[in-house]
Order: C-alpha cells, then structure tokens, then sequence
C-alpha cells in the first residue's frame, strides 16, 4: 500500500465523489477512500435532492442515469400542537415538468452509485478503509495511513469529504476541536414500508410523483422540526433537534419520534407502514459562521465537513452544496496540479471558487437564519396560535363572531405578547 | 411503534475492538450528562442508584451527537469503527 496517487477523497459521499469524478474525468490519478463496506452505508438525510449545476456540468447526462425517487409536486408546512394542525400546501405545475425541482432517493443506493461513476471515469474506490492519519514530510503533505493497516496512500494533496465531524479537518489543523453544541442539531429517522398505491392514493400523488412536508411545533418544545419524505414505495419520517435544546429538556430523540408518529394527525398519515430501518445523524446547522479554515497546506475541506448546510427552516440543503463544493475542490486541484503547487497558496482558488458561486453566496445570505431559528416561541407558542386562530375561524356554533384581526391581536398577546412578535416578524423578514 | 421495535431493524457489523472508549470516572462529576437523552441509539445509561454510567458501543448509529454534547471531554477515544465495522444501512 504505497502506490502514489496525484490526489486522495476522504470519504465517498456526495462531496467526496463529486471531487472524485471531476479530478478523474480531467486525468488526474485519485483515490477514493470510504469506510463503510460501499459507498452510502454510513450515510443518512432526511431529505431532498436538488440541482446540481457543478456536477451536471462535467456530467450532463447526470439526471438520466441516477438512481432516484419521487421528484417532489408538493411541497407542505404543518403547524402542529398535541392533537391538532393546520397545514399549507404548494402544488405546482412547473415542479411537475423536467428539469424537476427536487428528488427523494436513498443514500445506500445514490452514493454508491455516484462513486461507481466516479471508478468508471477512472478514480480507484477504496472501501472498508477508515483513513487514520494525516503524514506529512516537512510542512508537506505526503498522504494518509488507514486505521488497522499498514504502511500509507501517498498523494500531495487530500480532500477531506469526510461529514460534519470531519476528523481529517482536525487533524489538519482546520477546524476546531470541539464543536459548539447551539451550531449541531441532530437527526432521526424512520423508514416505513408503504405499498406505492397506497401512497398514491393518501397523498393525491400519481405517475412518479412526490410530496414533502415539514413540521413545526411537533418536538415538545424543543427547538427542531419534522419531515415526512415519500419514495417509491416507503416514507421517510423523522425529527431533528438542536442539540443545545435537546440536551437540556432531558428528552430523548427516539421518544419524540414515537409521539410524532402517535400525534393524530400523523399517526393517520403513516398507518399501515412498516418500520425498515431507523438510522441518526448530526447536522452542521451553524451556517456560515461555522464554516472551518477550508485550505490547508495540500488539504481542502467540502460538503459536510466545511459546515456546508443550508436550513433555513423551509428548505434544507445539504447534498447540492456537498456536491457543488466537491466538484469545485476537484477543479482547485486540478488547477493547483498545473502548476505543480498543492500549499495553501497554490490551493487557494478554491475559496476563490466558493465565494463566486451560489454556495457561499446562500450561506452568507441566510448567515442570521440559524440565529433568528434559536427562538423557543417558533416550536410553542407559534404552533399553538396558529392552530387555535384557525380552529375559531372554522368553529361556527351559533354565537356571534368577533373580528378576526381583533381576534388575532388578542390570541397574539395571550400567547406571545405583542413586542415578542413585532420583534420576531423583523428578525424573520432580516434572516429570510 | 414502541421504542424497542425502533432499534432493532437497523444493521451492525460489531467490532471486537471498541471505536469509542469512555473513562466513566469522568461522568460522575458530570453536572449534565447530556449523552444519557441526547444519544439517539440510547448508548449511555447513567444508573442513580449506583452512581455509574454505563456505555455500550454495540448499537451506535456513528451520529457524532456525543462527541458534540459532552462537555467533560470524557472519552480517551472516539473515531469512526475500523473499515467495514459499524452500522450498516440498506435504505435509509
């Protein structure tokens, strides 16, 4: 295990195989290093899949090959307190016509694919190898050690692809050893089993579409939100949590499920399914101000590992901004490649990359949207006011009705107080 | 669904050799013990009655969530299981 390479891909996700196959496609020698026994094992997200423009541009017939699901029609926020909701919908045409806005797939079946098209454009894919250590000749980089083997992969250069808690980013002195509990949130997931009619019919879906909705309300207080994703012929439904809440409710992740899943409303939606897999994970939700020293000497950092997530609350991007970075490192690579210089200085046009594209430009865009989402009143008293204005509004009992914006007035100050919603509506419309 | 049926549909490779050690010493003068609700494989068990937490690695889902909730930095060891060990997911 000695063979020289011009670059090695910790970790064979979305960013990792997105460095993988733009460096292979443009010549380079690469190795693609991934821990689980195949590409996607360790992987899990509660979510969609959107655009891609990086990666379809060094692979334009991308979305005629992948391995995906339902492309998402519909889209949905649910206000939701113990055993009542009120729910918007968006339907539109144009998310019913190609290019499609947004697919669900499963992480097991599309990184292991993403990765195989990474080998066919000629990279080598290392599986059950858990890169260990940094090695490093001087201040250069010289290439990695695998846990439990012997002997090193050499390469002047690593892409570190490696998720949120990016040990090849420690390791390289780029980020911080300890990570601040308010910037993670943590999620949960549950697959359930659904005959694909029966999708069909419950949601109004038909042909290969799709629906997604994101709850509020539903975490017992705890500052997160649910999701309920439909596949083929199974649901994703889950919940995530900040971790600095969660933490000091005392409450457990799997317990909130189980009431989610319970809650009537839901509890109708998901009936008849059958549990296939439960799977977690942590989410880097600090946005741009946790963003890590992302060059290094012979070191980039993507996806994940560079803290790119976007979550504003009404979308969740993860993977286009995984994989836009990844195809982005490849480029820097094979740019510093040409000129023979893998230091900081000559991988600096990656950031360069970054800060012209729509990656950093999103994350410096919703910069204040993780802070203005550490407000409890969102996952209480939010819910519950906009359940109990709607349940008045719909409940006609014979008795006189009272104005409704007086009615809201009242139901606002009982429940939040005014200055508290003059001041949260500013730092929503600041953030958004 | 109850909790117990939640956790035994996923899918692990154990390792004999553990990916996180624990130096349980350090959780008992724990103010928080946020890793006992926060760990979503329910991992951490912190006994009252004994003053003594309890960790098996044998279920974890590799979240990363008690490497970020420990404050106590209580753990003389934490990194993903060997190549090819660990949770596997089919689907998820």
């Amino acid at each position: 295990m000695s063979e020289l390479y011009d670059a090695i891909v910790v970790g064979a996700g979305p960013a990792g195989s997105s460095a993988a196959l733009t460096m292979a496609r443009a010549g380079l020698k690469v190795v693609l290093v991934e821990r689980g026994s195949f590409p996607g094992e360790k992987n899990m997200f509660g979510g969609v899949l959107h655009r891609l423009p990086a990666l379809e541009e060094v692979f334009p017939d991308f979305w005629d090959r992948a391995p995906l699901e339902r492309h998402i029609v519909k889209k949905g926020v649910t206000f939701m307190t113990g055993d009542s909701s009120f729910s918007t919908t968006i339907e539109a045409g144009n998310f019913d016509r190609p290019p499609y806005n947004g697919y669900t797939i499963f992480r097991p079946r599309f990184d292991r694919w993403l990765a195989e098209e990474a080998v066919k454009a000629g990279a080598t894919l290392l599986t059950r190898s858990t890169v260990d250590e940094l090695v490093y000749e001087g201040s250069r980089l010289a290439g990695v050690t695998i846990l439990g083997r012997e002997g090193k992969l050499s390469a002047p250069v690593v892409v570190a692809a490696d998720g949120v808690l990016s040990f090849t980013a420690l390791k390289a002195g780029l980020r911080r050893p300890t990570f601040n509990e308010g910037q993670m949130a943590v999620g949960v997931k549950a697959l359930l089993d659904m005959p694909r009619e029966m999708i069909d019919d419950r949601f109004g879906l038909v042909r290969d579409q799709g629906f997604a909705n994101e709850f509020v309300g539903c975490t017992a207080g705890v500052r997160g939100g649910g999701f309920l994703y439909t596949n083929y012929d199974s649901l994703s439904v889950g919940l995530v949590f900040h971790l600095a809440s969660l933490k000091t409710s005392g409450k457990t992740p799997y317990d909130l499920l189980n009431q989610f899943l319970e809650q009537p409303q839901v509890a109708k939606m998901v009936c008849g399914g059958r549990l296939q897999e439960y799977s977690a994970h942590v989410i880097p939700e600090g946005g741009y101000d946790m963003i890590p020293e992302l060059v290094g000497n012979g070191v980039l950092v993507t996806g994940d590992a560079a803290a790119f997530c976007n979550a504003t609350g009404l979308n969740l991007e993860g993977i286009n901004l995984a994989s836009h970075s990844g195809v982005l490192a490849g480029k820097a690579v094979i740019a510093a490649a040409g000129k023979g210089d893998f230091s900081r200085k000559g991988l600096e046009i990656y950031r360069q990359l970054l800060n012209d594209s729509y990656v950093m430009k999103d994350l410096k865009l919703y910069r204040k949207a993780p802070h203005m989402l550490h407000n409890d009143r969102i996952y209480n008293e939010y819910p519950e006011l906009v359940t109990s204005l709607m349940e008045y509004i719909y409940r006609i009992e014979g008795a006189p009705k009272e104005n409704i914006s007086k009615l809201f007035l009242k139901a606002a100050r009982e429940k939040v107080g005014l200055g508290n919603l003059v001041g949260d509506a500013l730092s929503a419309w600041r953030a958004l | 669904m109850n909790i117990d049926e939640i956790f035994d549909f996923t899918s692990f490779t154990i390792d004999r050799e553990p990916h996180i050690v624990l130096d349980a010493n350090v959780c008992v003068g724990c103010d928080n013990r946020g890793c006992t609700n926060c760990c979503p494989a329910r991992c951490y068990t912190w006994s009252e009655e004994e003053q003594k937490m309890t960790f098996v690695y044998d279920g974890c889902l590799e979240c990363g969530t008690c490497y970020v909730v420990c404050h106590r930095k209580a753990f003389t060891r934490w990194r993903y299981p060997r190549g090819g060990f660990g949770v596997a997911y089919r689907m998820t």
